[in-house]
């Protein structure tokens, strides 16, 4: 495969990040604001064309008839990644565990209101196709205490009764590591213990583990949250990466992540989406009080 | 968990040579000499029932010994009645039955207590409604503590009679009327007392096991759009593995190591059940070893005798360890997976 020429990806993250003179983008604008925060992201943006894959109306998710997520209507395109930000407990994991139906793993847990999938009503899809194409990486890295290779083929092996050799697999594993730019990294051990790699490592093999049965949409739960800047820095890489070809949306905490990756924001609160905007709009000239509030920092 | 005790007492060793003068070093030093003494007292005993056993395996030759060719229990009674003269002692017997017996039965529980309980584990562990869950558990846990001797009784009074009016017609007496008597007592109910013997506490340590799997691996697998059964399976199950190899060698161990419940319901012939009779296979007795020795245990003051007893307990006590070191080994090999970096 050619992509195996690739130069590795962890190598143009940080360092020739801050030689390069800021791009001028929806980004730099926000981090002037307040003099406090300074994020010059320097990844260029293509503007590619965006199509909606998935869409909640009115969706509230109760567990236990006290509701967590209260009537949030969005729209999911590819080609636009959405950041889902607001405080701890304000509703982000419930709604992304309920794009693809985790939520039903709650016997508690009531829902209402629609999601749409390619215009279609999840409901009438079958659960495990659902899930296949609305992949998920959670908070925590959770690689399967498996080889490498056998983490990335586990999807793939249990989408057909038929199991492939691994020889037919290999190609699909490559690339699908090489999508969530680990490859480079983990091409010649890829009969090691998924578990012996770093945090970051992990967490893009997580991400390489969706990748393989070729999602539509990809749901990323506070993906970096555990892990350190230059592991931040090559998810936030093949986030901007993989824009163009999958739905994605990002949870996440971080502001500054959440201009470098994001096209769109939605801000939550205590179950509510509040405001929902471009990057600029939501962090520039937010409509809403709290929203403002959240994003200048003076959260109370 | 006999070589972390062991390595345990290597990595103290040095400081017996200090002095030790505070509570933990003395408590060290103290559980350090304790631990020494019991592997100590073990190799004494393995060194004693090997000593003790040597003369049966010379005199027959290791690999004679445990070959066909005669009844076991003619040749037991011949060592029984050698001549008081050391001279003439007699020796000869070939324990095929017994080795086969004891393979048949401990062979035949353990792998149907193993699916067994990995079967009920689940089922415990993924499936069961709540109310159901918590009614098991403390049910399971009694009926991993009853004493064989109670299985046995019951094996005897209640499962033998049965077979013996139900299974046992004249036609199937009268087909191997020359080779074997078929009486109620049979590897069939001997297999089956004692996989219900084993399997309590292999549930045990199974559930525990899959209850400790992290739950994010078997959401993660649920994400990729696999179903719960299947993730269970190839996910929960899987990593479980090194758990479910270590229950079934404990079931081995206390399945090899029973006599008392074996002795009352297998049979206590020293016959090859023969798979070519075809289902009367199933009806048919066999003697493992340890129910052997405990059946001859009267005669171990005579020396031949005494001599030949220690050599089964020898071929157990040798099983034991080895089945001990294949645990580990296996459970190392597939621990591989699951270790975190250090
Ligand atoms: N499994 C659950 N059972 C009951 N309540 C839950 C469960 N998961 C989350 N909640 C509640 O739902 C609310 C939203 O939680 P969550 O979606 O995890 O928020 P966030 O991801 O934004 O921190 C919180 O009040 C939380 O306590
Ligand atoms: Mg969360």
């Amino acid at each position: 495969m050619e992509k195996l020429n690739t130069p590795p990806p962890v190598r143009r993250i940080s360092p020739d990040k801050k030689s390069k003179p800021a791009k001028p983008s929806s980004t730099t604008a926000a981090s002037k604001r307040n003099g406090k925060v300074s994020v010059k992201t320097g990844r260029s943006r293509p503007k590619v064309e965006s199509i909606e894959r998935m869409r909640t109306v009115d969706l509230g998710i109760a567990y236990g008839g006290k509701s967590a997520v209260n009537g949030v209507s969005l729209q999911i395109k590819k080609g636009e990644v959405l950041a889902l930000i607001g405080p701890s407990g304000c509703g982000k994991t419930t709604y992304l565990r309920s794009l693809n139906l985790l939520v039903e793993q709650t016997p508690t847990a009531t829902r209402t209101g629609k999601i749409m999938l390619d215009g279609e009503d999840v409901d009438k899809l079958e659960l495990t196709e659902l899930r296949r194409k609305v992949g998920m990486v959670f908070q925590q890295p959770n690689p399967f205490p498996m080889s490498i290779f056998d983490n990335i083929a586990y999807g793939i092996r249990e989408r057909g009764s038929r199991k492939p050799t691994r020889r037919v697999l290999k190609p699909f594993v490559e690339e699908a590591l090489d999508r969530a730019n680990l490859l480079e990294e983990v091409k010649d051990n890829l009969s090691h213990p998924a578990l012996r790699l770093s945090g970051g490592q992990q967490q893009r093999l997580c991400i390489a583990r969706s990748l393989a049965v070729e999602p539509e949409v990809l749901l990323l739960d506070e993906p970096c949250s555990a892990l350190d800047p230059r592991s931040t820095a090559a998810i936030e890489d093949l986030v901007l990466k993989l824009r163009s070809e999958i739905a994605i949306v990002i949870v996440t905490h971080n502001m500054q992540q959440a201009q470098r990756v994001a096209d769109r924001v939605a801000f939550m609160y205590l179950g509510d989406l509040v405001e929902e905007g471009t990057v600029t709009q939501v962090f520039d000239k937010p409509q809403q009080k709290r929203t403002r509030d959240y994003v200048s920092g003076d959260f109370g | 968990m006999g070589i972390t005790l062991r390595k345990g007492v290597f990595s103290r060793l040095p400081s017996l040579k200090g002095v030790a003068s505070t509570p933990d070093q003395r408590a060290e030093l103290m559980l350090g000499a304790l631990a020494v003494g019991s592997l100590v007292l073990i190799g004494f005993m393995i060194a004693f029932v090997m000593g003790e056993a040597w003369p049966s395996f010379a005199n027959n030759g290791f690999f004679k010994w445990f070959g066909w060719g005669g009844n076991t229990d003619q040749q037991l009674e011949g060592i029984f009645n050698s001549p008081g003269d050391p001279a003439s002692y007699v020796y000869e017997i070939r324990t095929f039955p017994l080795l086969y017996g004891t393979i048949l039965i401990t062979g035949g529980a353990v792998i149907i207590a193993t699916v067994l309980s990995v079967l009920s584990a689940v089922f415990i562990v993924e499936f069961a409604p709540e109310a159901l869950r918590r009614a098991l558990e403390p049910i399971v846990k009694l009926l991993a503590a009853v004493p064989s001797v109670i299985y046995g009784l019951i094996g005897v009074l209640v499962i033998v009679p049965f077979f013996d009016q139900v299974f046992i017609t004249e036609g199937a007496k009268e087909s191997v009327q020359y080779v074997i008597q078929l009486t109620g007592s049979n590897i069939t109910v001997a297999v089956f007392i004692l996989t219900i013997m084993i399997a309590p506490i292999m549930i045990a340590i199974v559930v525990n096991a899959l209850n400790s799997v992290p739950d994010s691996w078997s959401q993660g697998a649920i994400a990729l759009g696999v179903n719960r059964w299947r993730a269970m399976w190839t996910v929960v199950v899987r990593a479980a593995r090194p758990a479910i190899v270590a229950a079934a060698v404990l079931a081995t161990a206390r399945a090899l190591g029973e006599a008392i419940m074996l002795s009352m319901v297998s049979g206590s012939v020293s016959f090859s059940p023969n798979p070519l009779d075809g289902l009367i296979f199933f009806l048919e007795p066999a003697r493992p070893y340890a129910p052997a020795i405990v059946e001859n245990s009267e005669g171990l003051t005579i020396p031949p005798f005494g001599q030949t007893i220690y050599a089964f307990a020898a071929v157990l006590l040798f099983s034991a360890g080895m089945l001990s070191f294949a645990g580990w080994f296996i459970r190392q090999k597939l621990r591989k997976y699951t270790l975190t970096p250090t």
